[in-house]
């Protein structure tokens, strides 16, 4: 069974090159477009949750705090999409409890193994 | 696939250059709207993260001077003008022709970009423009070689709530390793009785030592995620490079608290020796377990119970002994797998085929002369697979599997024998083509009614072979009767199972050694037999009455289960005279329990395997001959054979009706022979 990557992002290319980046990696990824659409994606099994911090209706902030606090899903490995510039809001994500994170811009290769490292 | 990224960057982008357009169009309106501000903010954002990533630079820097403006209007920092909305607007259709220039229409004017980003700090009192995007490291960049490879003493005890954040430390370790040899001690000085434990808590710490070319900031970097939340030591052990990758002795880590961790098996050191050698001491261990065996039987006639103790002591040292040197000559079929990844590509581009090769169980050990005797039928296994079994890429999409087909390999113990299986997903063996062409060829009759499984194993027959063409790969009807052969040499059986259509499977099942197995002495008449132990379940008693009970048929009742058993007095042709009370051996099988009746069961012996001569070869159930302590010949049986024959001649003779003679029928005469004969030369020794 391959392992399911959620991919948070309003940018349809970034969601794009993150889906073929891994599925390409064997993984098997599902899109959201924004964190409300995430966690109505949360119901089913994911393995990942690779979310972007800006975004419409929930932030990658608020999203990773609505994960923390739902039981279901404990320990769910999460990983943040933050740029060089934005030193606080991954401070702030950390503290909300991501997982690990990838500065934008990113390679494919540094994608793979940021999600090798905190998937396997 | 970069290319495809481009384009769909560039249509976002246009399509977040209109969505940033309509939000400062409404800013202009209402200047103190968030929701708007915020709009714009993600907008701009988004192409600068978007476009660095599919190579867009400047696009992503340019944006990135306006994001930063956006920022400062959402934190309230600063309050929109007219003048801040129109410049921007401007900046956005600035973007647009960046834009077309990427996608090759028109030219960008460098200094009006140049232009706008002056105009814009001084609107906004921005400092410094702030560098674009610069290149930072992250994992798997940055990470350079130093070059010689040296070692490191890294003391990783993460912090306590990292797995509610969804960090796996084993990952972490994993990666470690990716980077060089590393030796990990488990630190679990920390966990709390059992009372006290958190199940979601981290309480294990870990003491590692990696050997690797990569620079400590390489290191580091593994462990970047969690560096606030756990205690992370890395430092060099030694100063001089080391010059191979094999690690120094080093000392058990210091921080261990006591040694119950890996301060046991710092080195596996190893040294070479020719495998001759090894045969020369199997083949001495042989000889004093025989010797032994004299000496315990002396020990018992004598009664002395100073020479008695001696004997025992003798008996458990030789069972040691044998035990371990039987242990250094097992090697793990690794090596022996790892080959079969070459043949497999090399293969699959002769036959322009696609298939892949997994395995498992390579850790599975198996006596050196199995293995290297192994090599070759499995080599026929595979190329079989590959050119009978897998289809071609277009056949397989035809009949709705993968175009690339899978060999898989794998191996396991199952008692005293390893099971080797060579499965593939392709077509299968098609029975029915089997069938023919063995009538064609004259191996069976037209009119045979064979089962499925039977069928399976006319491909296993002489110069057998269904393919149309002779390839270089196979079909010259050598393969599959060679390594029946081959694994027939080796004590082993072959079963193929096929599944028409989605693939076949075929196990070899070996022994784990051939030289010396641990057994059980039975006696039947004058002839003594040795039954592998490994297959041996129990011993029950048989009464006469017993056998009145089932009317003659030989099945015993065994606390309710109904077992089938051989009298090996009547298979053998052993005149004896059946003793008032006999006993079973309960013997585990392919087909289930068999029982094998015997007068008398005399205890477990260590046998050491002698081959009988070559007009014995033919016989398939007994496996070899042992010498006992006082000189005589006992005949090592293979249950799995025994049973089998019995099983085969009961089915042939029900369909020949007892026309024609049985396989088992020649083969138990050519023993009965044996053992008679041997029955003989034992008197006469006893004679003299």
């Amino acid at each position: 069974m391959a392992k399911v990557i959620l991919t948070v992002d309003d940018s349809a290319s970034v969601r794009q090159m993150v889906k073929f980046t891994l599925s390409d990696a064997g993984y098997s990824v599902i899109e959201a477009v924004d964190g409300k659409d995430a966690l109505a994606k949360l119901t089913g099994p994911v393995n990942l949750v690779i979310t972007d911090l800006n975004m419409p209706n929930l932030d990658g902030i608020g999203l990773i705090r609505s994960i923390r606090a739902n039981p279901a899903c404990k320990g769910l490995p999460i990983v943040m999409l933050t740029t060089e510039s934005q030193q606080a809001r991954k401070l702030e994500g950390k503290a909300a409890g991501a997982t690990g994170w990838i500065v934008k811009p990113f390679s494919t290769e540094q994608l793979v193994a940021v999600v090798k490292r905190v998937l396997g | 696939m970069i290319d495809k990224h481009k384009q769909a960057f560039q249509e976002e982008a246009r399509e977040l250059l209109v969505e940033l357009e309509s939000a400062l169009l409404e800013l202009d309106q209402k200047r103190d709207d968030r929701e708007v501000v915020g709009r714009a903010f993600r907008a701009l954002h988004t192409i600068k993260g978007s476009g660095a990533m599919f190579g867009f630079d400047d696009i992503a820097g340019f944006a990135h001077n306006l994001e930063a403006v956006f920022d400062r209007l959402r934190n309230g920092h600063l309050a929109a003008t007219a003048d801040l909305v129109s410049l921007t607007l401007a900046a956005g259709d600035h973007m647009k022709t960046m834009l077309d220039e990427a996608a090759g229409h028109g030219a960008v004017d460098r200094a009006r970009s140049a232009g706008i980003l002056g105009e814009l700090r001084q609107l906004t009192g921005l400092p410094e423009p702030q560098p674009g995007i610069a290149p930072t490291s992250h994992v798997g960049d940055g990470a350079g070689t130093s070059g010689l490879a040296h070692q490191w003493r890294i003391r990783f005890r993460p912090g306590p709530t990292v797995l509610l954040n969804g960090t796996n430390p084993l990952l972490l370790l994993r990666e470690l390793r990716g980077l060089g040899q590393l030796r990990i001690s488990l630190d679990t000085a920390a966990i709390p009785p059992l009372s006290e434990i958190e199940p979601d808590r981290c309480y294990l710490a870990w003491e590692m030592v990696l050997t690797t070319a990569a620079a400590p900031e390489a290191i580091r970097d593994v462990f970047i995620f969690i560096e606030d939340d756990c205690e992370l030591a890395v430092e060099q052990v030694l100063d001089q490079a080391a010059p191979t990758p094999t690690p120094a002795i080093l000392a058990p880590p210091q921080s261990v608290p006591d040694g119950r961790s890996a301060a046991g098996r710092e080195t596996a050191s190893s040294i070479r020796v020719s495998t001759d050698k090894l045969d020369q001491l199997v083949n001495l261990v042989g000889e004093l377990v025989t010797v032994q065996a004299r000496l315990s039987e002396l020990a018992g006639r004598r009664d002395n119970a100073d020479i008695l103790e001696v004997s025992e002591a003798v008996d458990r040292l030789t069972a040691a002994l044998r035990e371990n040197s039987m242990s250094i000559r097992m090697l793990p079929l690794k090596a022996t797998f790892a080959r079969f990844h070459r043949l497999v590509h090399d293969l699959a581009i002769e036959l322009h085929k696609e298939v892949e090769l997994t395995v498992e169980g390579a850790d599975t050990e198996l006596d050196k002369t199995v293995i290297d005797q192994l090599s070759d039928p499995l080599v026929h296994l595979i190329r079989n697979s590959m050119d009978h079994g897998i289809e071609t890429p277009e056949a397989r999409r035809a009949a709705g599997k993968r175009s690339t087909g899978t060999i898989h390999l794998s191996a396991r113990h199952s008692g005293a024998n390893v099971l080797i299986q060579v499965s593939d997903d392709g077509r299968g063996v098609d029975t029915e083509a089997v069938r023919a062409r063995a009538i064609e060829q004259g191996l069976i009759d037209r009119g045979a009614q064979l089962s499925e499984g039977e069928i399976c194993s006319l491909i296993m027959a002489p110069g057998f072979s269904t393919a149309r063409e002779v390839t270089s790969v196979s079909g010259r009807g050598v393969g599959m009767d060679v390594v029946r052969r081959s694994v027939e040499a080796l004590r082993g059986s072959i079963d193929i199972g096929s599944n028409p259509g989605a693939g076949l499977a075929v196990t070899l099942r070996l022994p784990l050694t051939l030289a010396i197995i641990d057994g059980l002495l039975v006696r039947v008449g004058q002839a003594y037999f040795v039954l592998p132990l490994a297959n041996s379940l129990e011993c029950v008693e048989l009464t006469r009455k017993d056998i009145e009970d089932t009317h003659g048929k030989h099945i015993a009742n065994l606390r309710g289960e109904l077992i089938p058993y051989i009298r090996l007095s009547e298979y053998f042709q052993i005149e004896t005279a059946r003793p008032e009370l006999e006993q079973i051996m309960v013997v585990e099988t392919e087909h289930g329990h068999y029982g094998f009746v015997v007068d008398q069961v005399l205890g477990d012996h260590q046998t050491v395997i002698k081959n009988l001569g070559r007009l014995y070869r033919n016989v398939q159930v007994v496996a070899g001959a042992t010498i006992l302590g006082n000189g005589t010949v006992a005949l090592i049986l293979d249950p799995h054979r025994l049973v089998q024959e019995v099983v085969q001649s009961r089915s042939q003779k029900k369909r020949s009706n007892g026309r024609s003679k049985s396989v088992n029928s020649q083969d138990s005469k050519l023993t009965a022979q044996f053992v008679k004969k041997e029955n003989r030369i034992n008197g006469t020794q006893s004679i003299q």
